[in-house]
């Protein structure tokens, strides 16, 4: 077990498939896939509806797959992610309350390099979306805003492969950094009737470092039970942007908990 | 490796530093003084011109109230300060809003004579009128329609409308009245003000606030009012107003000022020109303030409000003897036309 690399990982599980008519072993594509519950605090800034900060809870879900791809020579691996979070959150003073929705959905492709036995590298570009809205009960007319981002992201992570207490485990590192992209940001003072009126393409602008600085880190641990592989571990989610005099950020931090199954997917000839 | 940890660990407090709000203040009564004086100054869209026509200075106005506090004073204490300080404003749509009360000043309708007696408006209307949603209409007696809309709040839609049309279509005219209309839904409003033309008219423009600076706005962007597809009202029409016309009652009448058939009676209309946002205070209370204005077709502010075509009050002496002196005026003018 001390041998597992990414690749190997994903074979931690194989079911058995049946057969005679399905593509070569060798053309095989191992898949990991994991489903996680979340659940964390968070801390919410959206100077169109309010100049406070609201903090309270975050309930989120995470289904990830990662498979290796034959390019170049089998080091590219291709990650999709499909995350999902409610949030519920307060003001200061507890008088008023934020309700909140984000999904987003992100592939990625990394280069895997191993430096030694039990470690891989990996880095590469992510692609995603993310969609969503921040409701504010007591308003009256901005009691809500929309979130939507297109970005296009650097990604690097790393896998290490151990064993404690005869218990063969492997921890992962991923950190993804939008640096480019497209969000949605209505001007300082802009009416729902304007922007209706001026059609919201007029607030879709261009995100970069400067101006949307997130980040989002997950660490995670994953162990086997008898067959089941689990895994636990930490979501560090930064979102942010300061465009057109408003400022906005959500920054949660989440344990996270559930499974990892591992397949392969083949083609029937 | 050791030249590059502080490297990565600066970058590292660099990705995870969060963006600060600009308010941040503390929840003690100079804290939240300085927190709406602030929201004002920035966000609050006819600074300039408040300036201009009441003659305050608002960057003095911080001075002159903190020094009304003092940190042990009452929450209620404190609400009354901030008030005082909002009512330089003298906008209806600047509020606070606290569970012990309503920050409000309101000197654009209680300063001056209501002009409407609703009981007697009521006798008008009779008991058999029509409900349409929020319409309220009959025939009088003298082949007028007589139309009541209190609220632009109470939603029509286009099929109470063109019931509406379709049943006083045989009128020599129409009396639309919303005295006592504090505005609500710009939808209804355009709606509405559909039903009055045959053609694409520009009835005013609007912006909003683009920074932080009091001058800081978008290029004002015209605003039509485009002729509705239904049926449409092609006959002369009497709009009555009074103080109590505010918001998007305002707009209303800005919009029926540009339409061919229409006279504006009674009083100057309330005002209320800005569209209201919200934001909060760190105590806790909710803040309205105008954030977008509006304007009227020549690009005047109509804050302050819109004077009548023909300017018109309620007689007392002839409210006592049941009869609503304006609604007789706009009965004689449109037998006249």
């Amino acid at each position: 077990m001390k041998r597992l690399l990414l690749p190997a990982l994903l074979l931690l599980s194989v079911s058995s498939f049946a057969q005679t008519e399905l593509e070569p072993v060798a053309e095989r594509k191992p898949t990991a896939s994991s489903f996680l519950l979340g659940i964390g605090g968070t801390n919410q800034l959206d100077t169109y509806l309010s100049p406070m900060e609201y903090t309270g809870t975050q309930v989120s879900f995470m289904t990830q797959s990662e498979r290796m791809t034959h390019l170049a020579n089998r080091h590219i691996s291709f990650q999709s992610t499909f995350f999902g979070a409610y949030t519920s959150t307060d003001n200061p003073a507890e008088t008023a309350t934020y309700t909140g929705a984000r999904l987003a959905y992100d592939a990625a492709w990394h280069y895997n390099y191993s430096p030694f036995r039990n470690f891989n590298l990996k880095g590469g570009a992510m692609i995603g979306t993310d969609l969503g809205f921040l409701y504010n009960d007591r308003n009256g007319n901005n009691p809500a805003q929309g979130q939507f981002s297109m970005d296009l992201s650097l990604s690097a992570g790393a896998d290490y492969s151990f064993s404690l207490w005869k218990l063969p485990m492997q921890a992962h590192y991923q950190a993804d950094l939008p640096m480019v992209g497209l969000m949605f940001c209505p001007e300082f003072g802009e009416s729902y009737y304007e922007i209706s009126q001026n059609g919201v393409g007029h607030d879709i602008i261009f995100a970069h470092l400067g101006n949307a600085l997130s980040l989002r880190q997950l660490l995670t641990l994953d162990f086997c039970l008898k067959r089941i592989t689990l895994r636990v571990g930490y979501l560090c989610d930064i979102r942010q942007s300061n465009a057109r005099s408003l400022k906005y950020h959500d920054i949660s931090h989440s344990f996270m908990f559930g499974f990892v199954r591992h397949f392969q997917l083949m083609k029937r000839k | 490796m050791k030249r590059l940890l502080p490297i990565i660990a600066v970058l590292l407090a660099l990705l995870t530093s969060c963006q600060r709000s600009d308010y941040e203040y503390d929840d003690t009564p100079l804290g939240n003084l300085d927190a709406l004086w602030t929201l004002i100054d920035q966000r609050y869209c006819f600074l300039s011109y408040k300036e201009e026509q009441l003659g305050f200075k608002w960057s003095e106005l911080h001075a002159k109230y903190s020094a009304k506090l003092n940190p042990s004073m009452s929450r209620m204490q404190l609400f009354e300060v901030l008030c005082q300080m909002l009512s330089e404003l003298k906008d209806g749509h600047v509020n606070i809003s606290t569970s012990l009360d309503l920050g409000r000043n309101w000197s654009w309708k209680e300063d001056y004579p209501e002009n409407l007696d609703r009981e007697l408006r009521d006798q008008y209307l009779g008991t058999d009128y029509h409900i349409g949603s929020g319409l309220k209409y009959t025939i009088l007696p003298d082949n007028i329609a007589y139309v009541v809309y209190e609220s632009f709040s109470d939603a029509i839609g286009e099929g109470n409308l063109s019931d509406m049309l379709a049943y006083l279509r045989l009128c020599n005219g129409m009396i639309l009245d919303i005295r006592g209309n504090g505005g609500g839904e710009l939808t209804n409003v355009e709606r509405l003000s559909q039903r009055f033309t045959n053609e694409k008219v520009l009835v005013g423009y609007m912006c909003h606030k683009t920074g932080m600076g009091h001058d800081d706005f978008s290029e004002p962007k015209a605003e039509y009012i485009n002729p509705s597809k239904e049926i449409r009202w092609q006959k002369p029409v009497v709009l009555l107003v009074n103080r109590s016309c505010y918001s998007a009652a305002n707009i209303f009448v800005r919009n029926m000022k540009e339409m061919p058939l229409v006279t504006v009676m009674g009083d100057q209309t309330g005002g209320g020109s800005g569209l209201p946002f919200s934001s909060e205070l760190p105590i806790g209370w909710s803040v309205r303030f105008s954030a977008s204005p509006s304007f009227d077709a020549k690009m005047q502010h109509i804050e302050f409000g819109i004077e009548p075509d023909v300017p018109c009050s309620l007689d007392e002496s002839q409210a006592a003897e049941g009869k609503d002196s304006m609604i007789e005026e706009a009965r004689k003018q449109l037998q006249q036309q």
